[in-house]
């Protein structure tokens, strides 16, 4: 599903953000990227989802070779992907609904489909009745399940977290990494980055950790050092 | 589809209102701006429309004194009856009774003045038409006469026809370099104005490109936007160069009546709708235009 091939990454010719990173994931696996701030973790979820380009080496998703895709398939790549981050990205002049809604409005799905995936996915989510409500009216922790759902209502193929539970307490935390197990039982592969220690051993998933841009352990069922 | 046009246009209505004192400050520009190109054009319509209808009937008058004799007179007639310079048939002799008549009619309300002028003292006129309107057929017929016994003065309109055309060449420039220059600083406006609405959206558009829009998708509100504001900047300008043309036509035009004979400066109605449709056609292409590079320019991926 993905694949990095000695890549390279450096910012501006001189910071080095990746060295030659490999490594493979199958279809609905369930990854980890973990690491100081600034090992590398962000960059490698930018390069998946093609926010950025290696500067060595090759990175596949879904089959294709995405390195040098024109601009112009981006957006063909992206919806096979759903982004959650540790702020959210919420939109606050729109409502839970229109949140998740715009992110189908917007590449293209017909009314219909709107007004029938919205409610099934809010509810998936355990956000059922707040449609209504505004991002400032939801705890931490439900504003962060609206991102999940906005990231899953078209149904990715991968599901890229960064620091997902970084800004929420570890019980609210909790609560997020069991709906994420969801969606990835449902078949979809999830690669997050974090370094929240307890819930890398809670799940014991595959971890691979990264130090000043190189890989230094890739362990299934790993944890967290 | 139906979705996708009604989002655009929900979020182009949305994107014009947020930024009103921007989005107002473009569309004065434009008004103003496309004010003066429509002037420009209708100017130069009236001035051509003027000029076509003087050249056909431009004349040369050469007057002889008053006290030349037959001979003279006759002689002038000859020549100007064989030369080249003349339409055939083109020469009309003007004696002193006809003179005195012209000069009632230039002064119908100073009668005193016809009283006062005998009929020995008013000069009598050869009327030619020239064979060609060029100037130097005219300034050939100048020359070749107004050294001849018995000629006083050899005059054409020529002259009051190159002073139109440099005055209005004048307005022309005048008002060209002002709007073109206009033109630039709405095209400007239009520009940061889209920027400044996509700054202000750039979390949406973030948004949006995260979750596969595509770019077209993120501009075609932008671009719009800038189309509607250079639209309807354009719109007030027709309604501001219409207000203008009939101004023109009735307190300047109109109130010379007929007898000045400058009733054709003036666009045609059909002239002036064609210089409505070009408006309405710069201001929609100018905003487009602006609106097109600023939201290309801010949305890389």
């Amino acid at each position: 599903m993905i694949k990095l091939d000695n890549v390279t990454k450096v910012y501006n010719n001189e910071v080095l953000a990746l060295r030659d990173a490999s490594f493979e994931v199958a279809k609905g696996e369930f990854v980890f990227l973990v690491g100081t701030s600034g090992s590398g973790k962000s960059t490698l979820l930018r390069l998946i989802n093609r926010e950025e380009s290696p500067e060595k080496g090759d990175v596949w998703v879904a089959g294709a070779r995405i390195n040098n895709l024109s601009s112009k398939d981006v957006p063909k790549l992206r919806r096979k992907m759903g982004n959650v981050f540790q702020d959210y990205k919420l939109l606050l002049n729109k409502t839970v609904f229109e949140n998740v809604a715009f992110a189908l409005e917007v590449i293209g799905s017909p009314k219909h489909v709107i007004r029938q995936q919205v409610p099934a996915i809010l509810e998936l989510v355990g956000l059922a009745g707040k449609q209504e409500r505004f991002p400032n009216q939801l705890s931490g922790g439900e504003q962060q399940r609206v991102s999940i759902a906005r990231a899953f209502v078209n149904r990715p193929l991968i599901l890229l977290a960064d620091e997902p539970t970084g800004n929420l307490d570890p019980a609210t935390g909790e609560g997020i990494m069991r709906l994420l197990d969801r969606i990835n039982k449902t078949g979809t592969t999830v690669v997050m980055a974090t370094h929240d220690r307890t819930i890398v051993n809670m799940m014991r998933r595959r971890v691979i950790e990264l130090d000043r841009g190189i890989i230094i352990r890739d362990q299934a069922r790993g944890v967290y050092e | 589809m139906f979705s996708r046009i009604g989002y655009i246009l929900r979020e182009t209505a949305a994107n014009l209102t947020r930024n009103l004192t921007l989005t107002i400050a473009s569309l004065l520009t434009v008004v103003v701006s496309l004010s003066f190109v429509g002037f420009v054009f209708l100017i130069q319509d009236a001035v051509a429309n003027q000029l076509f209808e003087w050249k056909d009937g431009v004349e040369v008058s050469i007057f002889m004194s008053a006290d030349a004799s037959q001979d003279q007179i006759d002689a002038v007639q000859r020549d100007l009856d064989q030369s080249t310079l003349v339409k055939s048939n083109g020469v009309r002799f003007v004696n002193k009774d006809e003179a005195r008549q012209e000069i009632k009619q230039l002064f119908p309300n100073t009668p005193e003045i016809v009283d006062i002028t005998k009929a020995e003292d008013v000069p009598t006129s050869f009327r030619i038409k020239p064979s060609s309107t060029e100037s130097s057929v005219i300034s050939a017929i100048t020359n070749q006469f107004n050294k001849r016994p018995g000629v006083i003065l050899v005059r054409s309109a020529d002259q009051a026809i190159a002073f139109i055309r440099k005055i209005s060449s004048f307005a022309r420039w005048g008002l060209g370099v002002g709007a073109v220059s206009l033109l630039a600083a709405a095209v400007l406006l239009i520009w940061n104005t889209i920027r400044t609405a996509m700054f202000a959206r750039r979390r949406e558009i973030e948004v949006m490109k995260l979750v596969g829009a595509t770019n077209w998708f993120i501009r075609w509100p932008f671009i719009i936007e800038g189309m509607v504001q250079g639209l309807f900047g354009a719109m007030v300008a027709c309604v501001i160069v219409w207000v203008g043309k009939n101004l023109w036509r009735s307190k300047v035009i109109g109130s010379f009546g007929s007898s000045l004979s400058f009733d054709n400066l003036q666009a045609t109605a059909s002239q002036f709708r064609g210089v409505m449709l070009l408006l309405l056609a710069i201001g929609a292409l100018a905003g487009g235009f602006a609106s097109a590079i600023a939201s290309s320019r801010f949305l890389d991926v």
